[in-house]
């Protein structure tokens, strides 16, 4: 091994060392903590409980129908995107790929809103709200892929024989076939582990295994029961992991970029007439939710009034949560930002490194953020390590949260800086820290305020994690939301509203700013991982 | 027999080219040069109906198939970067028209085995074809438009970016093949002696415009 590969190698094994801690501490570590005491001293007994094979099977179907209805909305956009240029195609895009980015529990107050009263507490409102959450995140996804096909391939079918029909069936469906099942089992296990969605619309009578999780160790204080199903669902979701990176490697190996665009001027009444219908159709899915929870904050059952905002503006409580979440948004992006340029900046240098983080940084993907929270209440909790009050934890835990996207904006960047740059650095004299400084970060400077402005947004709308560790004097918006919903009263409701508003606000400006500087919105990045 | 009568292709709503003729004879190889950016390519992808006219019209032995999806009109186009299906192994991409066809499995393999053979490709059938080399890319290409047994034969600049020695070697082996079979075809090329080597006549883009 030559001498500057050592040293290379080196600076990327020191370079993992604060990322390895920190998910080490509040990821592996909680985990490893909830899986040991489930082994050791929790019968696992509860697992032949009726109750719990209901909340099992009910997460079970009810992911699996959201899937089904979020790809079939998604088919329509997909294919107008992938194929035609046409009119008001940003703004179909841009607006389709809102609903992945909104807090989960906006998503459930918007549904709450939109649905008459009759329907909430219902599948079909979870699952429309599940459909609404995927549907863009679903059609970007199978949208790029199909913008990958060479338009020429359809043209050699053709001048083979093949009909519409048959070039869709024998040429288009195979090929985006890994697409396909690859955004299903990404879309299923957001519909599995959904919480927010869940906790606003399903009530007590429709529990997934996210929510009875929250529900054993939160309000019955059986949190060996709590800790059992966190431990199912682990194990659940990190198969689902393991089947999803597969699927997705293999399809990238059939990706090539085409020379040409495939999007081609609509040419025909029947094709204008589809586009139409699947963009006015998509923008109206997209905007009606949002629309009613701008009403439903200026509404109660007394007509239309302004007082839900004006107690917003003037309650302590509510500004308490308003500064409390911001601060935490704050500490969040610091502490998110710092590990991703550590664990971005040390796949530059080595290939294994590259492979290590890529793993350290999906772990906390596949634990959910009620697990993450749950093992962090049962880790922390016995002196001198009882940190669960402490204001720390609750960044602490949103930046373990936030890391794998922050980590995926970054890296990319950095990765592309061609490495005779670094060279003509090192050869000028400068040091490893001295070219990272002068080439390095002025090239990644716009990733990193995109990883900014993503960990921000997770940390205002996080709502799992939060459940479990904010105190009576911490709590943040979705908390207050969730709270302010659960009471009676009309003043209530309406400041819920306003308040879910302002988080739809400050979310979709978070996702413009990276629109802005990065082409890595958290769709096009999970759709380019895809 | 081929015949493009005076038509008119517009690219971004400006003409590309107007008033375009051409007549091929049933059996006959003509090869069409051209500066870049002249439209040879476009003339070839109007000619298999992927593209489409503005004004003017296209006969196939007599009969106008100007309004005539590509996928009736029985045209092989071999394209310049091959556009082999990546999802299908070498022998499914040759076998390809003959399954639309619901031909049936023994004489689609014995089909398939044929061409193989006759573009020097034997064994190769179950290859990935994204593991092919740019001459096997291109012979496979080649067979899958013949099996398809097409009135006529386009060739888009089909030698583009081979070596030199295999460029010769493919030339060769090209103009056998088409010639055996008395294929009608229209060959597209930049390179002038690679026109000369096998077609019967010659012509420059603009020497068809009136």
């Amino acid at each position: 091994m030559s001498q500057a590969r050592t040293k290379y190698s080196n600076t990327a094994k020191l370079l993992t060392v604060l990322p390895t801690i920190f998910v080490l501490v509040f990821v592996i570590a909680p985990v490893a903590n909830i899986f040991g005491k489930t082994f050791r001293d929790i019968s696992l007994s509860l697992l032949r409980s009726g109750t719990i094979h209901e909340i099992i099977w009910f997460t079970t179907w009810q992911a699996l129908v959201s899937t089904v209805i979020a790809l079939a909305l998604a088919a329509p956009v997909a294919f107008c995107v992938a194929n035609f240029r046409f009119y008001g195609q940003r703004l179909v895009t841009s607006l389709t790929g809102i609903p992945f980015i909104l807090p989960s529990i906006v998503v459930g107050v918007a549904f709450l809103g939109v649905l008459p009263s009759t329907l909430h507490r219902t599948a079909f409102a979870l699952i429309l709200a599940h459909a609404y959450f995927n549907f863009g995140f679903a059609a970007r996804m199978i949208g790029n892929r199909w913008l990958q096909i060479h338009p020429y391939l359809d043209d050699a079918a053709r001048t083979l024989g093949a009909s519409p029909s048959r070039l869709f069936s024998t040429i288009t469906l195979p090929i985006l076939q890994r697409s396909i099942l690859n955004t299903s089992l990404i879309v299923f296990t957001l519909c599995f582990t959904s919480y927010g969605v869940v906790r606003m619309l399903g009530g007590p009578s429709r529990s997934t295994i996210e929510t009875e999780i929250f529900f054993r160790a939160m309000q019955l204080g059986d949190v060996s029961g709590a800790m059992l199903l966190s431990v199912v669902q682990i194990l659940i979701i990190g198969s689902l992991f393991v089947v999803s990176t597969r699927f997705g490697s293999r399809d990238s190996r059939r990706a090539s970029a085409p020379t040409i665009s495939r999007q081609r001027r609509i040419d025909s009444t029947a094709k204008r007439f589809v586009v139409g219908l699947a963009s006015l159709g998509a923008i109206g899915f997209t905007t009606a939710p949002l629309l009613a929870i701008l009403v439903r904050s200026l509404r109660t059952s007394a007509g239309f009034t302004l007082e839900g905002w004006r107690s917003v503006a003037t309650s302590t409580d509510l500004w308490r949560g308003l500064s409390t979440s911001f601060v935490y948004a704050l500490g969040t992006l610091a502490i998110a930002v710092l590990l991703a340029i550590f664990a971005s900046t040390a796949t530059v240098f080595d290939e294994r490194t590259a492979a290590f983080i890529s793993v350290l940084t999906s772990l906390p993907i596949v634990v959910s953020s009620v697990s993450i929270g749950l093992g962090v209440l049962v880790t922390f909790d016995t002196p001198p390590i009882d940190w669960r009050g402490s204001q720390l934890m609750l960044p602490l835990a949103h930046a373990m949260i936030a890391l794998p996207l922050a980590v995926r904006m970054i890296t990319p960047v950095l990765q592309s800086i061609p490495a005779p740059l670094r060279q003509a650095s090192s050869v000028l004299g400068a040091n490893t820290w001295q070219t990272w400084r002068n080439i390095d970060l002025p090239i990644v400077r716009r990733s990193l305020v995109s990883a900014a402005a993503i960990s921000a947004a997770v940390s205002l709308g996080e709502f799992g994690a939060s459940s479990f560790l904010v105190r009576q004097n911490n709590e943040t918006l979705p908390i207050l939301i969730s709270r302010l919903l659960s009471r009676p009263g009309d003043i209530l409701q309406t400041q819920a509203f306003a308040l879910s508003m302002i988080l739809v606000v400050f979310s979709v400006a978070l996702i413009f700013l990276i629109d802005t500087f990065d082409d890595f919105t958290p769709t096009n990045r999970a759709a380019s991982d895809a | 027999m081929l015949e493009v009568r005076a038509i008119t292709v517009e690219y971004q709503s400006k003409p590309l080219f107007t008033n375009l003729s051409l007549t091929i004879n049933k059996g006959e190889v003509v090869a069409l040069t051209g500066a870049s950016g002249s439209g040879k390519t476009t003339l070839l992808r109007c000619i298999a109906g992927v593209e489409s006219i503005a004004s003017g019209a296209i006969f196939l032995d007599h009969k106008d198939v100007t309004n005539q999806p590509a996928h009736l009109r029985r045209i092989g186009l071999v394209f310049q970067d091959n556009q082999l299906f990546p999802h299908l192994s070498v022998g499914q991409n040759i076998a390809y028209s003959l399954k639309l066809k619901r031909v049936d499995k023994k004489t689609i393999r014995e089909r398939v085995e044929q061409a193989l053979e006759l573009v020097g490709l034997k064994d190769l059938a179950s290859r990935d074809v994204t593991f092919l080399s740019g001459g096997e890319a291109k012979r496979v290409a080649v067979a899958r438009a013949l099996v398809a047994e097409p009135r006529v034969l386009l060739l888009d600049e089909p030698l583009n970016g081979l070596d030199s020695q295999l460029h010769a070697k493919l030339l060769k082996d090209l103009g056998e093949l088409i010639r055996d079979r008395g294929i009608t075809t229209l060959h597209v090329t930049h390179d002038q002696d690679e026109a000369g080597a096998i077609a019967d006549r010659v012509f420059d883009l603009h020497q068809l415009i009136s």
